[in-house]
């Protein structure tokens, strides 16, 4: 030891150093305090929602989805309840486990551990719901399977509901299908902005009414706040948001004549078939002429719904399909009432007529010569074209109504050039007009068109006014256009195909044009639910309607009655601007064609009790381009004195419109006004075009 | 009181026997912090991680831990600690006996780690012992010198920890070697090294860093642990999902905290690691707020502070130095270990003394406790 002076001066040297440790630690404990408070005082509420974000997943359930009924209350489309296996999503991540557990139900219940596979990697299923893997298992399964859960770790069970067509197929393609929302759909203005929004996995609506309804027949899910731990293990849930179930849909569609309308089309096509023609499709449209409300609608080739909600593989659906591509003819999935574009052929001419009409180049009392055949421009010269009639023998000079009843082409002929002549293109500014010969210049090459003023394409307005050549508006998704020609469309087709599809638009706007509209060929498209709006409109003193299927949302009471909750009303779209003269002449020419001694469908209605029933409709025979084949169209309503049915039949490849489609309609007819079918029916004659 | 001071009154406190002098203080502290640790493993051993039968085992476990190091406190009191000088080479030999041997098969493999011993129900963990043998032995060796610091000295010093540093190196456990490198600084600093003395060793340790990173001694797993927090990554996959969990927690308990025991936390959901032994900070953030974990610093501050103040009242160098190894155990690990959990420290496996679950560790701060309480009994004896 040293002296006690210095070891004093050695302790002092002690404390100085312990001080400089103490300070040390007390900038540690400044820098954790600063910290701390960072953490918990100035950023904790951003802190606080992550850990919510990590431990809250929003669950949403699948409420019952409203049913869909038909006009006197029958139901179309509700649920069942599938007992369902369904598979945790612990499981699947424990391969080894997983792939024993899929070999053990395969052999069970003696499904495919393929399609089990198929059904676990659906990412379209919420990651925190059991996966439902086969459905409809019997009892005695489930049974084996909870005494044995050591053997089916991560199985369970549940009632899922599943959507059932009590009457099967009837209006199948109507009423749609439902399937699980895909990336698509969640992308759509059709499912966007929903409230609540829609999810990853939800069971929306696919086609049909189920597509066009799907936000009322949802229902509002509940939501379900789930919390997860660490490794996405539910570990407790609470519900934010009661179940609401769906709406029901309550439709126009009647079951009785809905079943009608599908027999009398598969037998219109069986007896095509006997008479040796190819008829693979038709068509029938079953409407109110004075509301719009679809009665029935019918499509062949069609498929059974319930197929759909049994979960229906991507190859069964396709196999639904097409089986070439672009040809429709065995495609049960395509709906030929909205989506056929077919040439409408003589069905044409009650629109010709009232185009006539309504443009001025004829009236109600216009009489007009029916030649054999009919040179355009009349005069000849080059350039000129010669028409026929159907048949060879001049049939003298007529009026509409005798126009109609023995559908003289060559009279239609007449009319399209005069429209074409007076108020249809006439040429471009600065350019010489078309028909004037020779022709010096190449139309097409003109990149700048100057349309003519609106207006003067008179006849396709009217075609237009009727419902041609654009959507209906009816309430099921997927109804095409149609196409009614004119100059713009002409000449944009020229350039687009550069001059390969439409050559003779080369030069322009030609009167054969007009003229081929005029007995419904040529470039003219319609499907056969427009030449029902439009033979309404003829049928109902003008009033073009907005086609609907579905009229009112509706909640079922205990007793299962509805109470409606919301209506739709009748909508006009359009008036024709007809007179009743004018509309007169139409339908009574209408009413020969059945009834008239030369009328193209009075033998197809021969033995109805037209006296009491009258019938008023026109025949069409649309010749399919030199195929030699037509296409056969029946448009009719009924009765012709008070309208209640319009009935717009198309049978596809089937020979004349009087001999395949007009004895499908009088099927119907009989059908909807009781009669017996003793009364026999020549099957029917007609030679027309 | 200054020990240098007053002759008469320093002379009748050394009649009055040394358990008259205890530090009642430190003892309570202790048990604060022994109670605060207890409901924390409690905490996050009940709730959803560990459930029912798990659940009593640790509340168990850390119970009989308690009572064991309870009983180390009172052995360490009842002797001088200056026996300690003379027994310092057995203790010395024992340590580094001890952690040869866990490096050895006989030592239990745990996550590719051989750090324990297995001891029947138990294990016990020699480094966290060793931290406390060695402030004892370089305690002893550096308050044994007569004249001031030399060089021969700082090497001696240094080579007596480099050689457990080395084993518990070998283990491998790198946290537990920081808590060396720290010990050594504070026993040097106060034990009287030079500031030339410091500027050198500084210089050698950078240099042996850089040759360990060169020579790829470290795994590179040690690395990610180790520049985790200098740049957080929240990838699940990685070492920074820890982190940022762990950051998660703490920042949601706010300025109240979750509460006790509460379902549907960062800590009971399991998406913290080791919630219960090296994180146990962050459950005290997530469930007892900004309130319980100031309390925490309150409660260590006030423990340093005692150890700190024992060092000053000391009567010799080797109390000094005990006191002070111990203060900067404490202070070190503290530090490094609530730092790692908020992000400002590298991860390692340093546990929170008196609060993570652990008997090793529990046991040698109690026995620290002890030491600190001894040297402070007999202030008033002579040597």
């Amino acid at each position: 030891m040293s002296s006690p002076r210095e070891v004093s001066a050695g302790i002092d040297r002690t404390k100085i150093r312990l001080a400089v440790l103490g300070i040390l630690i007390v900038v540690a404990f400044v820098s954790l305090f600063s910290r701390l408070w960072f953490l918990q005082v100035l950023a904790s509420d951003q802190y606080r929602q992550q850990a919510q974000a990590n431990r809250v997943r929003r669950v949403y359930s699948e409420p019952a989805r409203g049913r869909i009924v038909d006009d006197n209350g029958k139901v179309l489309v509700t649920n069942r309840e599938s007992k369902s296996i369904t598979i945790d999503h612990n499981l699947l991540k424990r391969p080894r486990v997983e792939r024993k557990v899929l070999v053990r139900l395969s052999d069970l219940l003696g499904v495919k551990i393929k399609d089990i596979k198929t059904r676990i990697n659906d990412v379209t299923v919420s990651p925190y719901k059991a996966i439902p893997v086969v459905n409809d298992v019997h009892n005695h399964d489930i049974l084996y399977i909870e005494e044995h859960q050591q053997l089916f770790p991560g199985v369970g069970y549940d009632r899922i509901p599943i959507r059932k067509y009590p009457q099967g197929d009837i209006a199948a393609p109507i009423l749609g299908y439902t399937g699980e929302i895909s990336a698509d759909d969640l992308k759509s203005s059709h499912f966007k902005g929903a409230q609540p929004p829609y999810q990853p996995g939800d069971v929306v609506g696919k086609a049909g009414i189920e597509y066009s309804y799907d936000r009322d027949l949802r229902g509002t899910p509940s939501v379900r706040k789930v919390i997860v731990n660490s490794t996405g293990d539910v570990v407790g849930s609470r519900e934010v948001q009661p179940e609401k179930p769906g709406l029901d849909v309550v439709t126009s569609i009647d079951t009785k004549i809905q079943r009608l309308t599908q027999q009398a089309l598969t037998e219109g096509l069986a007896a095509a078939h006997g008479s040796g023609y190819l008829a693979p499709g038709g068509a029938v449209v079953v409407m109110d002429p004075n509301t719009g409300a679809i009665k029935a609608m019918a499509s062949y080739p069609t498929y059974n719904p319930n197929v759909f909600a049994n979960g229906l593989s991507e190859k069964e659906y396709k196999a639904l399909g097409a089986a070439t591509p672009n040809n429709p003819d065995d495609d049960a999935l395509f709906f030929r009432p909205t989506q056929a574009q077919k040439n409408p052929g003589s069905t044409m001419k009650a629109i010709t007529a009232g185009a006539a009409m309504w443009t001025g180049v004829a009236n109600p009392y216009t009489v007009l010569g029916c030649p054999p055949d009919l040179t355009i421009p009349p005069g000849g010269g080059p350039g000129s074209v010669i028409y026929h009639d159907y048949t060879t023998a001049d049939l003298g000079s007529m009026g509409f109504p005798e126009s109609l009843e023995v559908s003289c082409d060559t009279f239609y002929y007449q009319l399209g050039y005069d429209m074409q002549h007076q108020f249809g293109v006439s040429g471009y500014e600065g350019v010489e007009p078309p028909g004037s010969s020779p022709h010096t210049s190449d139309w097409g090459s003109i990149k700048t068109l100057k349309y003519l003023p609106a207006g003067t394409e008179k006849f396709q307005q009217y075609a237009r006014l009727s419902g041609l050549g654009h959507t209906t508006g009816i309430d099921i998704p997927g109804e095409t256009n149609g196409l009614v020609p004119d100059q713009k469309w002409c000449h944009d087709s020229y350039l687009a195909t550069k001059n390969t599809q439409y050559p003779t638009c080369a030069l322009g706007w030609q009167p054969g044009y007009d003229v081929n509209m005029a007995i419904g060929q040529g470039d003219l498209l319609v499907d056969p639910l427009q030449m029902a709006v439009a033979y309404a409109a003829v049928a109902n003193g003008g009033n073009v309607m907005q086609p609907r299927i579905a009229w009112a949302l509706a909640r079922p009471d205990l007793a299962g009655v509805e109470h409606n909750v919301k209506e739709f009303q009748p909508h006009v779209v359009n008036h024709l601007g007809l007179d009743s003269t004018a509309l007169g002449v139409i339908q009574q020419g209408l009413q020969l064609v059945v009834t008239g001694p030369s009328g193209t469908a009075t033998s197809a209605f021969a033995g109805f009790p037209l006296n009491q029933y009258p019938i008023a409709g026109k025949t069409g025979t649309a010749q399919i381009g030199n195929t030699g084949l037509n296409d056969a169209w029946f448009i009719s309503y009924a009765p012709a004195t008070n309208p209640q049915y319009v009935i717009a039949v198309y049978i596809e490849k089937a020979g004349h419109g009087g001999e395949s489609a007009a004895p499908v309609a009088r099927q119907i007819y009989e059908g909807l006004f009781g009669i017996d079918k003793q009364i026999t029916a020549g099957s029917g004659h007609d030679v027309s075009g | 009181m200054d020990r240098i001071g007053g002759e008469a009154i320093s002379s009748r406190m050394a009649r009055r026997a040394p358990i008259r002098h205890l530090d009642p203080s430190l003892l309570l502290v202790t048990v604060l912090l022994s109670v605060f640790g207890t409901l924390m493993v409690s905490s996050t051993t009940g709730t959803q991680g560990f459930t029912g039968f798990y659940a009593n085992v640790f509340m168990k476990h850390q119970l009989i831990y308690l009572i064991v190091a309870a009983a180390g406190l009172l052995g360490m009191i009842l002797f001088d600690y200056r026996h300690l000088r003379g027994l310092a080479p057995i203790i010395y030999g024992v340590t580094v006996l001890t952690l040869i041997v866990v490096i050895t098969p006989i030592g239990t493999l745990q996550l590719g780690a051989r750090r324990w011993i297995d001891l029947g129900p138990f294990q016990i963990q020699p480094s966290e012992v060793a931290k406390l043998a060695v402030i004892v032995c370089a305690g002893a060796y550096l308050s044994l010198r007569k004249s001031e610091v030399l060089w021969r000295d700082i090497a001696v010093a240094i080579g007596m920890v480099v050689l457990p540093m080395t084993l518990i190196y070998a283990e491998p456990d790198l946290g537990t070697m920081m808590v060396f490198v720290a010990l050594t600084g504070a026993l040097l600093l106060v034990g009287g090294a030079k500031i030339r003395h410091f500027l050198v060793i500084g210089i050698i340790a950078a240099a042996g860093i850089f040759g360990v990173l060169q020579m790829g001694l470290l795994h590179q797993y040690q690395i990610d642990r180790l520049t985790a927090f200098l740049h957080p990554n929240p990838d699940v996959q990685s070492v920074g999902y820890n982190l940022t969990q762990s950051k998660i927690a703490i920042g949601s308990g706010g300025i109240r905290g979750k509460g006790l025991e509460q379902k549907n936390t960062q800590t009971a959901l399991d998406f913290v690691p080791s919630q219960h032994t090296d994180f146990i900070f962050t459950a005290v953030g997530e469930q007892l707020g900004f309130v319980g974990a100031a309390t925490l610093f309150a409660l260590f501050a006030f423990l340093i502070w005692r150890a700190l103040r024992i060092a000053a009242l000391s009567r010799d160098l080797f109390g000094t130095l005990i006191a002070t190894g111990i203060a900067a155990l404490w202070a070190f690990q503290m530090f490094v270990n609530i730092g790692m959990t908020m992000g400002i420290m590298p991860i390692t496996g340093i546990p929170l003394p008196f609060i993570s679950y652990g008997g090793s560790s529990l046991v040698t701060n109690y026995l620290a406790v002890g030491l600190l309480l001894n040297v402070h009994m007999r202030r008033y004896l002579a040597p």
